[in-house]
């Protein structure tokens, strides 16, 4: 018979004290474990929002005005530079971008950055003034998530146009119509919702239809980059960008939503003090069950002793007690938890879905055991000063 | 073997300090079987906690084989109670969540050595009690109670062996039960000292200790030769 074995068999006999004494460390790692499950639901919100602000990185051609003067007197802006970059330095970028993602996203093995290079052309339709935007249609939706074809369908065929929302209003065009670009022909096969954006005052055809279509092969006006990850180092790679391709100029976008987060963030460590209060009355409770058992028990532990255990012995007795109190009140705290941010969750953010996240059950049981080894330490060893004679002479 | 050498022991202080044993010394030798008698509160189970080491003295020392005991530290207790000196209790002091086989394989637990049923079973054989072995204390009667206690208290193979009224709980047929295994545990060798109100218990142990108010009043080779 191992001591350990002495301790389950004490237990399976008092399972209702133990089962209070874990329930006091339950309700702190339930509110503990509640609020990371609603912060990491909320989180994941943001960083779905994020998502749908657009790309991370903007990379246009390097073109730098001068401002020219000759005295006082201003002669106007320069541009210096070219107006495009060339496709064929799109590989790069993009590598650059891989090579700096690869080591943060280790489990995935596919492109880590999408590109979405676009032309820009000023043109006419019905001898209105538009602008039309040659995409490359299978990666453009991928940083324009927002984007809905709210009648007809996306762009799938090289002369098809899917036009902008305010072009289509304002120049009777439908999905099925014909539109001439530059005296290359193309077939309307959807119309974009809304955006709020230029996005609805725009043209959008294939990048290689328009690029023919006005002499422009092999150039693009921007490229729109989006690294798969939500948390990656941006400017890292725009910077990248910058020192791997000559030529064009790549700059991170700030995202509004990174505001959202520290919000998110201050809002949740505020709430994670507040559960350490509660964690703090947990271990009190313990302490004081403890404390109470001590005193119940010191008949047996005074037995014990009069049988030969040593006070290391008699501590390690209710330490075995602490690890069962722990990881059963962190079992308890792990599921009451999760049922409490199930429950509140929407209430503190509207529209969350909240998820079990395995990774916080050891989290749970650690913290409670953990919790509830630090509660018994003062129980523990005032177990071991009493004389046993006294433990008899008490009862 | 054992020397208790002007061992005095009070509780509280000042005018409300009691006087529990007073200056009281006593020699005992291997293999003796000794009772100690005496009116209530005449200080008898102190003496015997403090021989044990369970209690602590006001003045005096206790020595075991030449070598003084009563100002160890708990770990070296510790080691006394694992080998030297075992206790039996009024009471029996039974822990309630282990079976009779458990509660005897709970000194061996302590100890560190092989805890097995076998060795508990064949303690429990010796009192004869190998029957009820995986029967809680509750389900236990006094005298198997008892007997139980003191497989607990054979089965570290003690060479002193302190028993505080054993037989205080029980009718005087069990009580004679267990008094005629301590008169086997002494033939086999084991040094007793008994704590008892029973003068027929007294009868069977080869010396008698009197004591009262805290002094040993008398001291005779035989029950009938102490008055």
């Amino acid at each position: 018979m191992k001591l350990f074995q002495v301790v389950l068999k004490d237990i399976s006999s008092r399972k209702k004290r133990l089962f209070y004494a874990a329930l006091g460390v339950a309700v702190g790692t339930m509110t503990i474990i509640g609020i990371l499950t609603v912060a990491d639901a909320g989180q994941q919100r943001i960083y779905d929002q994020l998502d749908k602000y657009g790309p991370n990185i903007l990379v246009t051609p390097a073109i730098t005005s001068l401002d020219m003067q000759m005295g006082n007197m201003n002669l106007g802006t320069v541009a210096v530079g070219d107006n495009y970059i060339e496709e064929s330095k799109l590989p790069a970028i993009k590598k650059t971008g891989n090579d700096i993602l690869a080591p943060l996203n280790a489990h995935s093995s596919s492109d880590l950055v999408t590109l979405a290079p676009k032309l820009y052309v000023n043109t006419e339709i019905n001898s209105t003034k538009i602008v039309a935007v040659g995409i490359d249609s299978r990666y453009e939706m991928s940083v324009k998530l927002w984007w809905e074809v709210s009648r007809g369908s996306y762009i799938f065929n090289p002369h098809d146009a899917l036009v902008g929302s305010m072009v289509s209003e304002l120049l009777g065009i439908n999905p099925g119509d014909a539109i001439n670009l530059n005296g290359t022909g193309f077939t309307v096969s959807g119309i974009l919702a809304s955006t709020g954006s230029d996005d609805d005052y725009r043209v959008f055809v294939p990048l290689g239809t328009l690029q023919q279509a006005f002499d422009k092969e092999g150039l693009i006006s921007s490229v729109d980059v989006r690294g798969c990850c939500t948390t990656c180092p941006i400017e890292e790679v725009a910077d990248g960008i910058n020192s791997a391709v000559p030529g064009i100029r790549a700059v991170a976008i700030k995202q509004v939503a990174a505001s959202e987060m520290g919000m998110m963030e201050k809002v949740s460590s505020t709430m994670l003090s507040l559960s350490g209060i509660t964690l703090a009355v947990g271990l009190f409770g313990v302490a004081n069950t403890m404390l109470a058992s001590v005193n119940e028990r010191l008949k047996d532990i005074g037995i014990m002793r009069a049988v030969g255990a040593s006070r290391r012995q008699i501590v390690k007795i209710f330490t075995y007690e602490a690890l069962a109190i722990g990881i059963l009140g962190g079992l308890l705290g792990y599921v009451a938890g999760n049922l409490l941010a199930f429950a509140l969750g929407p209430f503190i953010f509207e529209g969350i879905e909240i998820a079990f996240i395995p990774v916080y059950l050891p989290l749970s049981v650690g913290i409670a055991t953990l919790i509830s080894v630090i509660a018994t330490g003062y129980p523990a060893f005032r177990a071991t000063k009493f004389k046993v004679a006294d433990s008899f002479r008490s009862l | 073997m054992l020397e208790v050498k002007n061992v005095s022991k009070y509780y509280g202080q000042g005018h409300t300090r009691v006087t529990a044993l007073d200056n009281i010394s006593l020699a005992l030798h291997d293999g003796e079987y000794v009772a100690i008698m005496g009116p209530s509160g005449s200080g008898k189970s102190t003496l015997v906690n403090i021989i044990g080491g369970l209690d602590s003295l006001s003045s005096g020392e206790v020595h075991l084989d030449g070598k003084r005991i009563d100002n160890r530290d708990e770990n070296s207790l510790v080691d006394l109670r694992r080998g030297e000196i075992a206790y039996i209790f009024q009471q029996y002091h039974l822990l309630p969540s282990l079976t009779a086989i458990e509660n005897v394989m709970l000194p061996l637990t302590f100890a560190g050595t092989r805890a097995d049923q076998s060795t508990a079973l064949k303690m429990l054989e010796e009192v004869g009690l190998e029957k009820r072995g995986h029967h809680r204390p509750a389900q236990l009667s006094g005298g198997e109670q008892q007997r139980v206690a003191i497989a607990r208290a054979l089965v570290g193979k003690p060479r002193l062996i302190l028993a505080d009224e054993p037989t205080g709980n029980m009718d005087r047929k069990t009580g004679a039960q267990i008094m005629a295994l301590f008169d086997l545990l002494n033939k086999e060798g084991h040094t007793i000292i008994t704590v008892t109100h029973d003068p027929a218990v007294a009868e069977l142990a080869r010396r008698l200790i009197i004591l009262e108010d805290g002094k040993i009043t008398e001291d005779c080779q035989t029950a009938a030769a102490c008055s």
